[in-house]
């Protein structure tokens, strides 16, 4: 049995300075022992999700389950370091992580900690105030490691990094998390950063979950298509049932498309290779594509996203 | 497809130590806890020097003056007079905005700066839970505070009744300043604008605007207090005829007026008394008897201050509950669990 490190059912969120939903109506569930992107346009809801999962900010419809447990409940085994990597300016970097391990008395290991952080040439008796960006995010990062947490959040983690201090960290979070197997789940907008470390997708568009599963999966359930446009001028003139379009481009004389096959394709067809950024791009770019989650759905999912499980169920089926 | 049940392994680990808050709580705020220490210390120095040394050469002096008796000249040390004077309001005063001073702090770093900045969040993402974090942060600082302002205002009684009976220009127990400064009710003042600060920096998560909320509620909850002050014990009710004149002096003032003689109560026409004509045709017109007087004489002291500070003590225990209950209200809080953990 595969146990799930987040199960979201129902989980909306609005705040009553911004107005408006922030997230609405996600349900998803994350197995264990997976690195998820979380990827979503600016604004999609992915820092409100990541702290509903922390145990923040109370959902205002809806339930989260983290670990089996309410999140309140799991602090210990969570680890999260948000988008803009909050520490005390006054204390030291050897003072930081001193309080890392008073504040998590059970679980700290300091040999995980001052390994990620003698990366990046710190001086452990600067101030933290005086630290860049890379070196903050660096510190951060050691805080939330370094408690060996099961599940590991992170909000926009390598924003503000030059590429090479990127690949680097992006280097030690994925050796330590695959040391202790832990559960990453991180929110990017830049798709580059996750497509090659991660194995799940999590796509949230306008509050509401558009993708959902195992990359693998959501790519084999799409298909990028082209084929001869016969004289038609717009998408729109195109029907391409039972087949559900996400995207269709005329360019000349043909027509682009992405679709997830409901059985064999139409003659004169040809399948091109689809990248994880083209199936994230193409969802984005079309709002009113119907959403897709594939695998196990929390116990007490709604109506909506069991529909789309079912005629999930349905594709693979034919 | 099957639903998943929530797994049981959430509780594998045995809490087994506490997480140290409270450490790091006075490591993050020790310019804070250096400057209330020496305000602590300097106050309580100057306040020794005013009940010891100030207050005997005052004393002294006031001996030599009354030693003068009607003579036309009379030497005294009239500068030791002065001097006692000058330390009295000046640490009267001091002591007097300690309330206020915490109220600033708390308002501007305790709550407000760690929301703005995140680094609460922080600390809730490390092993300690929200209700924790300000649970310490209550705790400590009301320590701390209720010890300082406490030794204060311990001091500033012992150093006015010091003065009692040996200097005749020493502010009566019911003056304003000298109530306040020399009684309890300052400490339940001071604890009030802590949690006034923490509760302001919970709703507004910024530090400038909610140190002046802060400083301006507690001024709300100081005047509210002191009009209240007059009406929390009995009060004692002192009548005089026409003829004796207006009560004089004699504790703190609750009411006072003319009586008729049915009885009624009248607010007094304040025109001069019976020695004026027109205002003997004014008392005679509103059929004025005499005079009342309530007022609260030295005997009310300790019931007045005890239940002050009960009053005030009330109210910073229902800001606490509001500011757990915004506090719960942003994060969600824990529901109780399903299973206990055991140790």
């Amino acid at each position: 049995m595969t146990s799930s490190a987040i199960e979201a059912t129902g989980l909306a969120k609005t705040f009553r300075r911004r107005g408006g939903w922030a997230l609405r109506d996600c349900t998803f569930q994350l197995p264990a022992g997976r690195v998820c992107a979380l990827v979503g346009p600016n604004g999609a809801g992915k820092s409100t999700l990541l702290a509903l999962a922390a145990g923040l900010i109370a959902p205002s419809e809806g339930s989260v389950t983290v670990l089996g447990g309410h999140p309140a409940h799991v602090r210990p085994r969570v680890g999260f370091v948000s988008q803009d990597k909050p520490l005390h300016p006054q204390l030291t970097v050897a003072e930081t992580l001193r309080m890392g391990a008073d504040l998590n008395p059970d679980s700290w290991d300091a040999a995980t900690a001052e390994r990620v952080v003698a990366g990046g040439e710190l001086d452990l008796g600067a101030r933290v105030r005086s630290l860049s960006g890379g070196q903050r995010t660096r510190v951060a990062l050691a805080l939330a490691l370094a408690k060996r947490p099961e599940l590991l959040l992170l909000d926009e983690p390598m924003a503000a990094l030059d590429p090479l201090a990127r690949h680097e960290l992006m280097g030690t979070l994925m050796a330590t998390a695959a040391q202790y197997g832990t559960t990453i789940v991180m929110s990017s907008h830049v798709m580059a950063e996750l497509e090659d470390s991660c194995d799940h997708l999590l796509l949230i568009g306008d509050g509401r979950v558009r993708l959902s599963g195992d990359t693998d999966d959501l790519l084999a359930a799409h298909a990028l298509i082209t084929g001869p446009a016969r004289g038609a001028a717009a998408p729109a003139d195109f029907d391409l049932a039972p087949h559900t379009t996400v995207e269709s481009r005329v360019t000349g004389r043909q027509v682009t498309a992405l679709v997830r096959p409901e059985g064999p394709l139409p003659a004169g067809w040809q399948t091109r290779e689809l990248s994880l950024e083209d199936l994230v791009l193409a969802h984005l770019r079309n709002p009113a594509a119907p959403p897709l989650t594939l695998g196990a759905l929390p116990a007490s999912a709604s109506p909506q996203e069991a529909t789309s499980a079912s005629a999930m169920s349905q594709e693979t089926t034919a | 497809m099957t639903a998943l049940a929530p797994t049981t392994a959430a509780d594998t680990r045995h809490p087994s130590a506490t997480p140290r808050l409270t450490r790091w709580l006075l490591r993050l705020h020790r310019p804070a806890l250096y400057v209330w220490a020496g305000l602590v210390i300097v106050l309580s120095a100057a306040l020794l020097w005013l009940g010891g040394p100030l207050t005997d050469a005052a004393g002294a002096a006031w001996e030599q003056y009354n030693a003068c008796g009607e003579a036309p000249t009379c030497v005294y040390d009239q500068p030791s007079i002065i001097r006692y004077k000058d330390v009295y309001s000046v640490t009267t005063f001091a002591v007097l905005t300690a309330p206020f001073l915490v109220a600033a702090w708390a308002g501007a770093t305790l709550t407000s700066r760690e929301l703005e900045t995140g680094t609460a969040q922080l600390t809730w993402t490390q092993s300690v839970s929200p209700v924790r974090w300000l649970t310490v942060r209550l705790a400590a600082p009301a320590a701390l505070v209720a010890a300082g302002t406490g030794l204060l205002v311990a001091l500033h009684h012992l150093a006015w009744s010091a003065g009692e009976g040996r200097i005749r220009t020493a502010k009566s127990w019911s003056d304003f300043p000298t109530f306040y400064a020399g009684g309890i009710v300052t400490v339940a003042l001071a604890l009030l604008g802590l949690v006034v600060g923490v509760l302001v920096g919970l709703l507004w998560h910024r530090s400038l605007p909610a140190l002046a909320t802060s400083v301006a509620a507690t001024a709300g909850a100081f005047t509210l207090v002191n009009l209240a002050l007059p009406h929390l014990w009995p009060s004692v009710t002192r009548v005089t005829t026409r003829t004796q004149g207006a009560p004089s002096g004699g504790g703190l003032t609750v009411e006072q007026g003319i009586l008729t003689s049915t009885g009624a109560r009248l607010p007094d026409p304040y025109c001069g008394g019976d020695v004026f004509p027109d205002c003997r045709a004014t008392y005679d017109g509103l059929d004025a008897v005499g005079y009342y007087h309530d007022y609260h004489p030295l005997s009310h002291y300790w019931p007045l201050q005890l239940t002050a500070t009960a009053l005030t003590l009330a109210i910073g225990a229902l800001l606490v509950f509001a500011a757990f209950r915004v506090l719960r209200s942003r994060t969600g809080g824990a529901p109780r669990r399903g299973r206990t953990t055991a140790v």
